[in-house]
């Protein structure tokens, strides 16, 4: 909202304070300042008007002038040197005499002093428009055709200087969407008189009012007053009107118009003024607007109207959208003669529906949405019609017309004066805290049971006493508010698991030299279409989408990771891999059509990249991806020793054959994918390079169940024995497997004669020398016995049992 | 006798240094002392010696012995040196660039959490978390919004067409939306948990604003919630500014400025004052927005508020971040160019 600094002063004098304190002051008591503006000249010392009593040529230089200028009715003429030569003797002029600090466009003031120039003397400067910021450009000094007297200070000369200041009103105080608003809250700030503006209780009346009736007929308009005004002439306002209108950013339109507007700015009150004569039927109706019925307002767009939106109506149409803007089938113009000055308090919620609804906001809007002081209404009103009549002439036509009921007035508060340093933490006196409140016109009434506080009718934010303690502390001074230690008691709680998890998952990446990356979690829903089917995609869709390519929620992290490794690798950056951790949204496997929220850790990883090295590293593959997955599943609590990955079928976001899965989000609680990303898809993100990625989903429930402390486990220090085998098996059989089944068949063989520690694969062979459609698995075994050094023979007979079981209830050949 | 021996010694002496594998080394030593070596061979004549001469010659012999093990012993480890040379390799040239990838990085944004985090964790506060994906009952109406509040319009807020969450539990059947604070992971652990308590949530929050300079579809805040019994304004004040002296500084000058929330009051937008940014022509950033908890919400949330009291605070990390680290564009964060990550 825009302030003036010359309206203010005339409800509160605030001419010894300065712009900027006025302005910290605004600050410290809730009105954020946005922005500064000063207009026309700002207040200058030692500038005055002077008068030019003869020059001469500057003996040492030819483009200057040496002239004498009376610049005080006593005094002598001073010399001042000049290189204008726009002027003639006896012209008045400006003066900048030393002292004086010019405005410049840098914000450094330009000081005056006495100088010397080309050897003579210089004792002032005569000034230019541009010089004191009264123009952009100027040619030779400024030239004083009104002569004003010598001596005159320049702001006298020029004044209509104004600051305007542009402040944020949060919306909790409707009471300061005005200039009588915010001087209230200065006056109480700076704790100086207000000097409201003065309100006639009645006017003159001649004849009758000019409608017969106003029928309220709707909720949304609990209390309407007409005022009818006759025989106005539509002219412009006068120049403190306009001036006033234009300090705060509105085009003048005519006397009544602008009488209306000033009043909205200066305590806050929406009015309406018709042209009586285009009023049809006599009669004003307060009502709901039929369905789909149009107006055309004031800005010239049709706008169709619902049942939910009140109208001012006559009898045939409606004239005014209630509180929110009128039309132009009843506008006041040039050749009004008449006229009905509508005051009126909508109910707040209705103005801002119907103003959301149609997009349209006004000023009225504005106040009516957030509250008007409906006690201070009919007031308002009478102050518009006084300057109505001031400027536009005219007499007021009967009585007021007036339908429906003040509301109440504020509910008066009870308060304990201890509450205020309870709450605080702080101990200011009773005495300051009614002091302060008291500027703020709230009444106290000490009784029995506390005070009891009554805020003035357009206070109606103030209901409990914590809102008193705001306002308290906002007056006396956030500043005083004390500086104090810390202290604490301390509290059983444990930092959210998942959080934790991803902090260390994060570090764990990080020292692997992975990226973090961040993605916003709105994703185009062609991509996860694409990447993920058209099921999930309808499924994460947006009720209102902003931009296409953030319409819905990201079911992964992957594809925001593609998009870093795609900028990187277009802008030269040698990228090689980047992870993230966030929020994926999914559907839950189980259950139709329910959709939910899952923590995601996820990782890309380029094979091979275009940087060169003198030294070739091993290039990472699957098994690089997989064991890191692993280890993150281990960062998250899981701890198994070697978990079961499946391949992945049917994806289009994984390579088949070159990726897997494993766990369970449903059961377990958590999921990995890894491998190669789809070569086709990537080649479609412009990616045409194998990608090896892996993600971990995690349910936050995951974390709900309670970890038991670690148990030591003893164990023995007799040494192991070893067997290895070879298997020859089908191509396509999981190593995983058969290694299972081999553990298995070493139990079996084992017994309880001691343990089989481990079954691991330790060599992979396909090729030449091998049947067609097998390869070969070498497996290392395992022995231990806790009690005694295992004896060959007896190992010796478990592995030839193991091989006969392998023979005999597997299709596995042991390799000789 | 004794020229025998010194004959041996001196061919041990003279032969030992061409020796360079150890294989060699090993059939050498044989000639010697081996099973048929010639100093076993003259130790095995002692046998037929008389009596008499017998502690002669077995000095010498002995003599003999420990000079070729002198010579055995240097010329193995010549050999051994040689060996683990070779199994070095060339020497190196130390001057030459690692080829593994540069060391991995934090996101800026991951950093400024954490170390917000870590701030608060001092004090006794621990982390909190909650969804994305919330209702409007946890992000609104609990926190005393309005129900015809603007921040709730699909203007401002992005909401789902109706459908089940199935881990974001509703309060009744309001409608599903990206929350637009965190401040709904202090309800829902209000909810959850037992007073008093000490937390701070950091997390992802979003609002439908056009992606410029200074906004962004999605952002990340961290939020805290101070409950205890007799929490006064002074209090908010105190850990207040004990976190932005260790985030900013002990220099670090800030000002409370009354504003509104609905959830809380009395509230308050906090600036804080750098000379840094007083070049840039301004004198005080807005930071931070605080203020005591509303009774209104503890009504909500079941707890006392004649019993109860506390204060909450929220920041923007991506602010705090542009702040501390001069960013001048909210984008660069999304966009994850290298060359900006590793700076930090």
């Amino acid at each position: 909202m825009k302030l003036s600094l010359q309206w203010l002063q005339r409800y509160v004098n605030l001419s010894a304070k300065s712009v900027q304190q006025i302005e910290e002051a605004l600050t410290l008591i809730g009105f954020e300042v946005e922005g500064v503006e000063h207009k026309g000249l700002p207040v200058l010392e030692n500038v005055q008007v002077g008068e030019v009593v003869e020059f001469q040529k500057h003996p040492n230089a030819d483009k200057l002038r040496l002239c004498k200028v009376k610049t005080h009715p006593n005094e002598e003429p001073r010399t001042i040197v000049c290189g204008a030569s726009n002027f003639a003797a006896g012209d008045r002029v400006i003066v900048a005499l030393p002292g004086a600090a010019l405005p410049t466009k840098d914000g450094n003031p330009f000081h005056i002093k006495i100088s010397k120039i080309r050897g003579q003397e210089s004792l002032g400067m005569m000034c230019s428009a541009s010089e004191l910021g009264l123009a952009e450009t100027s040619d030779g000094i400024l030239i004083l055709t009104t002569r004003p007297e010598v001596g005159t200070s320049i702001n006298s000369v020029f004044s209509g200087n104004d600051t305007i200041f542009d402040i944020e009103v949060t919306p909790n105080r409707p009471d300061c969407l005005s200039h009588l608003g915010m001087a209230r809250e200065l006056a109480a700030y700076f704790d100086l008189p207000l000097t409201p503006p003065q309100t006639p209780h009645t006017c003159e009346i001649s004849g009758n009012p000019l409608l017969s009736s106003v029928d309220l007929q709707t909720a949304t308009c609990p209390l309407y007053y007409a005022f009818s005004i006759c025989g106005v002439k539509i002219a412009e306002s006068p120049a403190w009107l306009k001036d006033a209108l234009q300090a705060v950013g509105l085009r003048p339109i005519n006397n009544v118009v602008d009488a209306t507007n000033y009043i909205l700015h200066e305590c806050g009150q929406p009015l309406h003024a018709f042209d009586a004569g285009k009023i049809r039927g006599g009669k004003l109706i307060v009502r709901q607007a039929a369905e789909g019925e149009k107006i055309t307002t004031l800005d010239g767009k049709v706008r169709e109207l619902t049942a939910k939106m009140a109208v001012i109506a006559d009898a045939e149409r409606p004239l005014v959208i209630a509180g929110v803007m009128g039309s132009l089938d009843a506008e006041v113009d040039a050749n009004t003669t008449d006229i009905v000055l509508e005051a009126a308090w909508f109910v707040p919620s209705d103005i801002r529906w119907t103003s959301r609804r149609l997009a349209l906001s006004s000023d009225s809007a504005y106040r009516f949405e957030r509250g008007v002081d409906a006690h201070a209404t009919e007031s308002a009103a009478l102050r518009c019609v006084k300057i109505i009549l001031e400027t536009a002439g005219g007499a007021v036509s009967g009585n007021k017309l007036q339908q429906g009921q003040l509301p109440q007035t504020p509910t008066p508060i009870t308060v304990q004066p201890s509450f205020f340093r309870e709450y605080c933490g702080f101990g200011p006196d009773d005495a300051t805290v009614q002091a302060v409140l008291a500027r703020l016109s709230l009444s106290i009434q000490p009784t029995s049971n506390g005070w009891l506080v009554t805020p003035p009718p357009y206070r109606r934010d103030l209901e409990r006493p914590v809102d008193l303690v705001e306002e308290f502390l906002r007056i006396y001074g956030t500043d005083r508010i004390p500086e104090s230690d810390v202290v604490n008691r301390g509290i059983h709680r444990k930092d959210a698991p998942i959080a934790v998890f991803n902090s260390l998952a994060a570090n764990l990446l990080q020292s692997k030299r992975f990226n973090e990356c961040v993605h916003y979690s709105l994703r185009d829903g062609k991509e996860i279409e694409q990447w993920f089917g058209a099921e999930l995609a309808s499924a994460l869709k947006l009720t209102n989408p902003l931009a296409s390519d953030q319409s819905h929620l990201r079911p992964s992290l992957i594809p925001g990771l593609l998009d870093a490794l795609r900028h990187n690798r277009s802008h030269g950056n040698d990228v090689r891999a980047l992870f993230e951790t966030g929020r994926v949204f999914r559907k839950r496997p189980t259950d139709e059509g329910s959709l939910w929220e899952l923590a995601s850790v996820a990782c890309v990883l380029l094979p091979q990249t275009d940087s060169r090295h003198w030294l070739q590293r091993e290039k990472p593959d699957l098994f690089t991806m997989k064991g890191l997955m692993i280890e993150l599943l281990e960062t998250a609590g899981v701890h198994i020793e070697n978990p079961i990955f499946e391949p992945l079928h049917e994806t289009s976001l994984w390579q088949e054959r070159h990726s897997a899965q494993t766990g369970d989000i449903t059961q377990e609680g958590y999921e990995i994918n890894l491998g190669t990303l789809n070569l086709r898809m990537l080649k479609a993100w412009g990616l045409e390079m194998p990608v090896l990625a892996g993600e971990l989903l995690i349910t936050p429930a995951f974390f709900d169940k309670n970890r038991s402390r670690v148990k030591f486990q003893p164990y023995g220090t007799q040494p192991a024995s070893v067997r290895d085998l070879a298997l020859i098996v089908d191509r396509w059989q999981p190593a995983e497997s058969v290694r299972g089944e081999l553990d298995g068949f070493a139990r079996k063989a084992v017994g309880s004669a001691f343990s089989v520690e481990s079954v691991d694969i330790f060599d992979l062979y396909e090729g030449t020398g091998l049947p067609e459609g097998k390869k070969s698995l070498a497996l290392s075994m395992k022995f231990r016995a806790s009690d005694r050094t295992l004896k060959d023979e007896e190992v010796n007979t478990v592995f030839e049992t193991i091989q006969k079981l392998i023979a005999a209830e597997s299709t596995y050949i042991v390799r000789k | 006798m004794q020229d025998q021996l010194n004959a041996l010694v001196a061919e041990a002496q003279t032969n030992a240094h061409a020796l360079a594998v150890r294989a060699d080394f090993e059939s050498f030593k044989a000639r010697f002392v081996g099973p048929n070596g010639s100093l076993t061979q003259a130790m095995k004549g002692m046998g037929t010696l008389p009596k008499e001469q017998k502690p002669v010659v077995g000095k010498l012999i002995n003599e003999a012995k420990q000079k070729l093990e002198a010579i055995f012993a240097t010329c193995l480890a010549i050999i051994e040196e040689k060996e683990m040379a070779q199994r070095l390799g060339n020497p190196v040239d130390p001057s030459l660039a690692s080829p593994d990838a540069p060391s991995g990085t934090r996101h800026p944004l991951a950093q400024m959490r954490e170390e917000i985090v870590s701030i608060f964790r001092k004090i006794g506060f621990t982390i909190a978390e909650g969804s994305e994906v919330e209702t409007e009952w946890h992000v609104f109406d609990a926190l005393n919004t309005k129900p015809d509040h603007p921040a709730r319009d699909l203007q401002d807020t992005y909401y789902f067409p109706d459908r089940d969450w199935v881990n974001v539990k509703a309060h009744a059947d309001e409608r599903y939306l990206l929350r637009t604070h965190t401040s709904s992971v202090q309800i829902r652990t209000l909810l959850a948990e037992k007073p008093p308590l000490r937390i701070i949530s950091p997390g992802r929050c979003f609002r439908r604003d056009t992606v410029d300079a200074t906004h962004s579809s999605n952002f990340h805040q961290v939020e805290g919630l101070y409950i205890d019994k007799k929490v006064t304004v002074k209090d908010l004040k105190a850990v207040l500014d004990y976190f932005f002296r260790e985030l900013l500084g002990p220099d670090a000058k800030t000002r409370f400025r009354p504003h509104f929330f609905p959830y809380t009051e009395p509230s308050f937008e906090v600036d804080f004052h750098s000379a840094h940014l007083a070049k840039l022509g301004k004198q005080w950033v807005e930071i931070m927005g605080c203020g005591m908890v509303d009774p209104e919400v503890f009504k909500n949330v079941g707890y006392d508020p004649e019993q109860w009291s506390g204060f909450a605070f929220g920041m923007g990390i991506e602010r705090i971040a542009m702040i501390v680290y001069g960013i001048d564009d909210i984008r660069y964060f999304y966009q994850n160019d290298l060359r900006f990550l590793r700076q930090f």
